[in-house]
This record gives C-alpha cells, sequence and structure tokens, in this order.
C-alpha cells in the first residue's frame, strides 16, 4: 500500500482518532465510500510484521520468549497491593508494562505505564499503541449480541435499552463476518445468534467430553468463535487462511493474519484506495470546535517524537482512541461552547463505564487422557465457548445478567501442570503423560453499567506529552461478587459432572480491568439527557461528531465486544457518509 | 541418609549452619543475610566498558564451580531418563547464568549465591560430600528435604529450591530437548485440517 503525505493545510472529509477494530473499520468503510480520510495514531511506528514471531521456538529467541531483564510488567499482587499510578517502586526496571505484556512477544505492543500514568482506583488498564492497537494482541473470540442483551431492560428492569435492536445490526455482523472471516459451530441459539461462518477448528476428547456433559443439564459448548479466517478470504491479499500451526495462545500476533488484527484487515485495504492518509507519533489531545457553529472542526495533536504541537482540519470527526481514551479525549476537548467537555451537555461522558468480570474458572484432568502420545491442540485459535446459562429462561434470585466461560483443553507448547509438586524422574513423567489431559475455563460476566462508575481527567498527574491522566472511580458491584461466586460453583460443578479430576478451582476475582473489554463511557440512547450519542454514534450534541468504539455500547452483556464495536460502526460509518453526501453534517 | 527419613529441617538446619560455618567460612553466617548481600567476589568482574556504551553484564554469573553444582542441581530437578535428556543435556545452567547476569533484581542474584552455598553445606552435612562430589541418590535426598518442606518460605533454602526449580522448568521445557524429544510438541507446523478427537491421528496412541 502507499502512504500518501499528510497535508495540514486541507480539510479532510473526515480525521479518524485511533487504529484499532473501530478506527480500522471506520478508515475502511469512510474510504470505500470515497472519503478522504486523515488518520492519526498516537503510537510508534511499529513494524508489526517483525513483531509477530509466530513460528519462532523459544529457543530461537534471546530471552525464551520471556520479557527481557530491563522490563517488568504487573503481576496481579501489584495491582492489588499498590496504587495507581503504577511507577512507583519499579525504578530498576527500565520498561514497566500492563500484566499482558509479560512476555517478547508483546512487549513492543503494548504500552510503558510510566510514560502513560493514571490515578485513582485500582485497574489492570492494557493500552496498545501502536498501528492497529489491541487488535494485534486479541484473543480472538467473536461473538453477537442478541436481544437478551439490547433489550436487557426490558427483562429485567435494570439500566438502559439500546436504541438498536438486532435486526439493525445483524445485517452489518454479516459484513464483518464475510469481510474478516470468522471460524464456528451454528448452534440456533436466540441469546447468542450465529455467524456466517467458515470452516470450524475440531474440539479435542476432554472437549468432547465435556460438551456431552453439559447437553444433559441443557447448557451448550461450541467451538471457539474466533474472528479468524480458516478458509481465507480472496479479496484481501495481506492475509492467510489459518493453517492450525501452534503456540496460538502466544498472543502476540499472528505472523500470517490468519486472525484478524485491524492493519492487514482493514488499514492497509483502505490504503489502497488511495483515501486515507496515515500520520503516527500523533497524539490526539483536543477536539477542536468552531466558536460559532460549535461542531467539530478539527484535531489538535502532539508529535510523540519531537513534542511539536499541530492541528488537523475535517469536516466530520470521528473518534475510535478506545473507551477510556475516546471518554479522556472528550473531557479534554472543553470550550467556552463546551464548558464540560465536548459532547457532554448530558454529564454522562465517562460515566456508565462497564466491562467483563474475570477470574473465576476451574482446571481438571481428564484421567483417560493421561499418558496419551501429544496432539496438536494449541494451533486452534481456541478450545470452546460455553454459552451463557443464567437469567435466560430462568431467573437467579443472586443476581442478574449473566456469564459465559472460555477454555480449552489439551498440548501446549510450555506443558501445563510443571506447578505439580516435586521433582526428578517422577516429575518430568508427571508432567510428560499429563500434557495433553489437562482442560480449564474461565469466566467473563457482565459487570453492569452504573453511572456512580466513571472516569475524569486527574487534576494534577499528566502523561508523558503533558496531557492531563485519567482518573478512575470504578469498582466491582455487589451484583458481580455474587456473579463471581456463582461462576466458581458452576465450573467445579459441571467438570466435576464431566468426570474431571479437578485439579484447581480459581474463586479469586481477578483487578477491574483484566479483561481488556471496558465499555459505556459514551453510552448511546434516544434521549440527549441521558446519553451521549444516538443510535448511529453521533453525538446528541455536535452533529459532525461520531464516537465509534466501545465507549458507546449501553451494557457490557456477557460476550466479547471486539465484533458488536466493528460491526456499529460500520453502520454508523455508512450513516456517516451519507448524512454527509447529503450536507446535513 | 533416606529420602525417607522424616525430617524436621528447622531442628536440623542448626546442625549444618554450624557444619557449614566451619566448612565455608563464616560469611554464611547470619541469617538471614539475603536481601543484604552485595555483590561477591565469586562473580566475574565486568568488563571494561567502552565510554558512552550501556553497562553490560558480566561474561558469567556463575564462576566454574558454581557452574557445575547448578548443571547437577537441574539435573537432579529434570534428569534425563529412557525417554529423553535432561537439564544437563538441554543446558539449563546456560539458561539460568543468562538470565541472572542480565538479572536487575539484586535480590534474586543474592538468593541464587547464598542458595548454592547452602545446599552445598546441606550435602556436606547430610552426605559428608559437597553436592557435586554426591552420589546420585543422596542429591535427591538433599533436595527432597527442601521440597518437602516448600511451605516454609522463611527459609533462604527453601525458597531457593522454588527459584531452582522455576528456572530449570523454564530453561528445560523451552529448550530443544524438553520441546522436541521430551514433549514430542506437534506444533509450528503447517496443518491442512484441524485435529480433533474423531480423527484416527494420534489421539488414540
Amino acid at each position: 500500500m502507499a502512504e500518501s503525505e499528510v497535508n495540514l493545510t486541507k480539510t479532510y472529509d473526515a480525521i479518524v482518532i485511533g487504529s484499532g477494530a473501530a478506527g480500522g473499520m471506520a478508515a475502511h468503510v469512510l474510504t470505500s465510500h470515497g472519503l478522504q480520510v486523515l488518520l492519526l495514531k498516537a503510537g510508534k511506528e511499529l513494524p508489526i510484521e517483525k513483531e509477530s514471531r509466530s513460528m519462532e521456538w523459544p529457543y530461537g529467541n534471546a530471552y525464551s520468549g520471556q520479557l527481557p531483564p530491563d522490563s517488568h510488567s504487573l503481576s496481579f499482587n501489584e495491582y492489588t497491593i499498590r496504587n495507581p499510578p503504577y511507577g512507583l517502586g519499579f525504578e530498576k526496571a527500565k520498561h514497566l508494562k500492563s500484566y499482558i505484556g509479560s512476555n517478547d512477544y508483546l512487549k513492543n505492543i503494548v504500552v510503558d505505564e510510566r510514560e502513560n500514568p493514571f490515578t485513582g482506583t485500582n485497574y489492570a488498564w492494557v493500552r496498545a499503541r501502536c498501528l492497529g492497537g489491541k487488535t494485534n494482541i486479541w484473543g480472538r473470540l467473536a461473538l453477537r449480541l442478541s436481544d437478551y442483551d439490547f433489550k436487557a431492560k426490558d427483562r429485567d428492569g435494570y439500566g438502559e435499552n439500546w436504541p438498536i435492536s438486532y435486526t439493525d445490526i445483524a445485517p452489518y455482523y454479516d459484513k464483518v463476518d464475510l469481510y474478516l472471516g470468522i471460524t464456528g459451530v451454528k448452534e440456533n441459539l436466540p441469546y447468542l445468534p450465529d455467524s456466517i461462518f467458515q470452516r470450524p477448528t475440531k474440539l479435542n476428547c476432554a472437549e468432547v467430553t465435556l460438551k456431552e456433559s453439559l447437553a444433559k443439564m441443557g447448557r451448550v459448548l461450541t467451538q471457539y468463535r474466533a474472528g479468524v479466517t480458516s478458509d481465507g478470504l480472496k479479496h484481501n491479499k495481506y492475509r492467510s487462511r489459518c493453517y492450525g500451526r501452534g503456540a496460538c495462545e502466544r498472543k502476540g500476533g499472528c505472523d500470517i493474519h490468519a486472525a484478524f488484527d485491524s492493519p492487514t484487515g482493514l488499514i492497509y485495504p483502505a490504503m489502497d484506495t488511495g483515501n486515507l492518509t496515515l500520520r503516527t507519533n500523533s497524539v490526539a489531545r483536543e477536539i477542536t470546535v468552531d466558536p460559532r457553529t460549535g461542531k467539530a472542526s478539527g484535531v489538535h495533536f502532539i508529535d510523540s517524537q519531537t513534542m511539536k504541537d499541530y492541528t488537523a482540519h475535517a469536516k466530520v470527526v470521528v473518534v475510535a482512541a478506545s473507551t477510556l481514551e475516546s471518554a479522556r479525549l472528550l473531557l479534554l476537548s472543553k470550550s467556552r461552547l463546551h464548558p464540560n467537555g465536548l459532547a457532554n451537555s448530558s454529564g454522562h461522558v465517562g460515566h456508565n463505564f462497564c466491562e467483563h468480570i474475570m477470574g473465576p474458572g476451574v482446571t481438571g484432568r481428564a484421567k483417560n487422557l493421561v499418558g496419551k502420545t501429544s496432539t496438536l491442540d494449541d494451533g486452534r485459535p481456541g478450545g470452546f465457548y460455553l454459552t451463557r446459562f443464567r437469567n435466560l429462561a430462568d431467573k437467579n434470585p443472586k443476581f442478574i445478567r449473566g456469564y459465559g466461560f472460555e477454555g480449552g483443553g489439551g498440548c501446549t507448547m510450555f506443558p501445563r501442570g510443571t506447578d505439580a509438586h516435586g521433582f526428578g524422574v517422577a516429575f518430568k513423567e508427571e508432567v510428560r503423560k499429563n500434557q495433553g489431559a489437562f482442560i480449564g475455563m474461565g469466566a467473563f460476566g457482565e459487570v453492569l453499567a452504573r453511572y456512580e462508575n466513571y472516569v475524569d481527567l486527574d487534576p494534577i498527574v499528566k502523561d508523558k506529552w503533558g496531557v492531563p491522566a485519567l482518573r478512575f472511580h470504578y469498582k466491582f458491584g455487589d451484583n458481580e461478587h455474587r456473579m463471581a461466586e456463582d461462576m466458581k460453583e458452576t465450573a467445579q460443578e459441571m467438570f466435576e459432572a464431566a468426570g474431571f479430576e479437578i485439579v484447581h478451582v480459581s474463586s479469586r476475582v481477578l483487578t477491574e480491568g483484566w479483561s481488556i473489554h471496558e465499555l459505556g463511557t459514551a453510552r448511546m440512547g434516544s434521549d440527549p439527557k441521558t446519553s451521549v450519542l444516538n443510535q448511529f454514534q453521533q453525538s446528541h450534541d455536535v452533529k459532525n461528531l461520531f464516537v465509534v468504539d466501545g465507549s458507546a455500547f449501553v451494557n457490557a452483556s456477557c460476550q466479547n465486544p471486539t465484533w458488536t464495536i466493528m460491526s456499529l460502526c460500520w453502520r454508523s460509518c455508512d450513516y456517516l457518509a451519507d448524512e454527509l453526501k447529503n450536507g446535513n453534517l | 541418609m533416606s529420602t525417607n527419613d522424616p525430617m524436621d529441617l528447622r531442628q536440623s538446619r542448626r546442625e549444618w549452619m554450624k557444619t557449614s560455618a566451619v566448612a565455608i567460612g563464616a560469611s554464611l553466617l547470619p541469617l538471614p543475610a539475603v536481601a543484604a548481600e552485595t555483590l561477591q567476589t565469586e562473580t566475574a568482574p565486568a568488563a571494561p566498558q567502552a565510554k558512552g556504551a550501556e553497562a553490560k553484564p558480566a561474561a558469567r554469573f556463575f564462576n566454574p564451580a558454581q557452574h557445575a553444582l547448578v548443571d547437577e542441581l537441574s539435573e537432579t530437578i529434570v534428569p534425563a531418563d529412557s525417554h529423553s535428556g535432561g537439564a544437563k543435556a538441554a543446558r539449563v545452567a546456560d539458561y539460568i547464568d543468562q538470565v541472572l547476569r542480565e538479572s536487575f533484581d539484586e535480590t534474586q542474584k543474592a538468593l541464587w549465591r547464598e542458595g548454592l552455598r547452602l545446599i552445598d553445606a546441606m550435602s556436606r552435612h547430610y552426605n559428608g560430600k559437597s553436592f557435586v562430589n554426591a552420589n546420585p541418590e543422596d542429591r535427591v535426598a538433599v533436595l527432597t528435604v527442601l521440597s518437602n518442606n516448600d511451605h516454609m518460605t522463611d527459609l533462604p533454602e527453601v525458597r531457593f529450591f522454588i527459584e531452582l526449580k522455576r528456572l530449570t522448568v523454564r530453561g528445560y521445557y523451552t529448550s530443544k530437548i524438553g520441546i522436541h524429544d521430551e514433549l514430542e510438541y506437534k506444533g509450528n507446523r503447517i496443518l491442512q485440517e484441524f485435529v480433533g478427537c474423531d480423527d484416527p491421528t494420534p489421539q488414540t496412541s
């Protein structure tokens, strides 16, 4: 693809801020409508092809795949016993990373915590400032939402309904399926609609045992629905089909891009239209406003390397910086006409912050698989997804909403089970014989959207570029903790019913933020008094401002958000292009 | 000594502490000295630095005697057996040396130095020989004491054992021998079809 020069005297049709799932999708859709788009990304130029070393053997890596010794990644304990900003106490580490940056394959993708501080309540905030953002390291579980989610208020009275129904977004889910590729199996579940699936992965024997046992309980285990092309995509020359090779759990990107990432899936094709201009190292610090009209006029940004200030101009501004960064940018964009920040006459920007709670889960051992020959199980993008079963037909007395489990079993490049007691010949043999017999799963549950869970700007602390840091006021509530109790109990019950030997049951709730599914800080709605965006992710206050990432979510549901982020974004950008053509923006 | 002997680590360590003080010198005491310990002379001095260059770690963390001891310790943790080579063949001691010489964690480095001396002191006490000179059964016996007491993490020798096992396991199962010979890992090759439970391929051996 050819990279065109950035022209700061030009008024672009649209500026897109961010290059992840949402920013990439906005760039794709808007350029395909023939619009001239400038994409600003805060991250450094990172040759992601070199970063993705999917086939590298640990013994071919200088640190056996581990984080280099001059770097430290925060542990669960450190998130718990320390308070943000987390930099203090790690003076010896040259680079400080969030928990997920704990190996050599992710270290350059996630940000340095010390350059990007935040304050307030504990939060395991994972940020990736490079082309493609977190799509370079995502878990790839690609699920749809349903009216059980969009109209959840109708079912239990809590919160707000989305301003759309499943039928509004379904055609766009289809478009995303076909454009990016997804693997899975049709299940015909009303609460978890099917996608247009490519060739599915296969379950291993322990997973089949669990599936059959669950079926007797009326619960559904299905192959991991992965945003991975298993048949290939004829229209995309940058991506290969999945060859089931191995080490998929490494998560440092897929070097053949069978797994979706925003650069190869969306941005490179958008550049091929000739309508996309990219600017790297561009830290957006304010959306500028025309004082006469109150409309957005462009973006004020800092070059992260030279520290120089620039302003780019456009007819429309599309914010896709990720849920929390987008809220931060709106709050930073204060002006006489918008004293509480841009698009914030409702006071809801930064509020209704929600995500998924995780931690509870179970590890078991399928005794009939002990001692079997090694099998290639980690060449699959994932093992299984155990779908939600709470508060569908029944009503749980302890909590509302639901949770699902992600899990898998079988052999991995680095064996499970090395925490076995002892040493010597017996230990070695135990690790070898059990390596394919382990199976485990962990829950992801809906955290309720609550106004009192929010972020605002810290009055003192600033990041490396002098931009005020985000301050968290966020805690899991009673509903989440009661749900977590239930997760632990059902996980154990289901593994026992399947006849697995229970190795470990985890009841520990991981730090807020651990799921990397933060959502809701600029929610959609039909009432401008209680929502930030309309159903097309367009600001109620500022007609030429769109916020197309996870911040638009009205609730978190319990399904992973990436596929919904992209489908919503596609729908909104179609609308944006029409409105721009019709002179309505 | 027999590995079946019930062992009170706390009681017996008083005795081998005495022995070790005689055998190795008083530098071992008082305990715990681990956190406070500074760089010891047995580490090779850092190579002279080129002007402006970043500080480079010493060529080796372990001296030859320590390296030989780590070789035998790691081999005791993951030994060669009829199935595949062990930690020695997989050069786990070299791996650990690299981790430590590049580590910025002085506490971790001090734990290794102290731990190696404590282990040797234990071996001299229980077996009358250094760990390297003890026979395999006697080596196993020393580590069994620590493994059976691995909840006593206030004791530096126990913390050292846990660290020794952690790095040995990490080094071994990321080595060629560990991945290919021992575990016979099937990945990193191209498949036409995903392998599943129903397939006649290795799943049912």
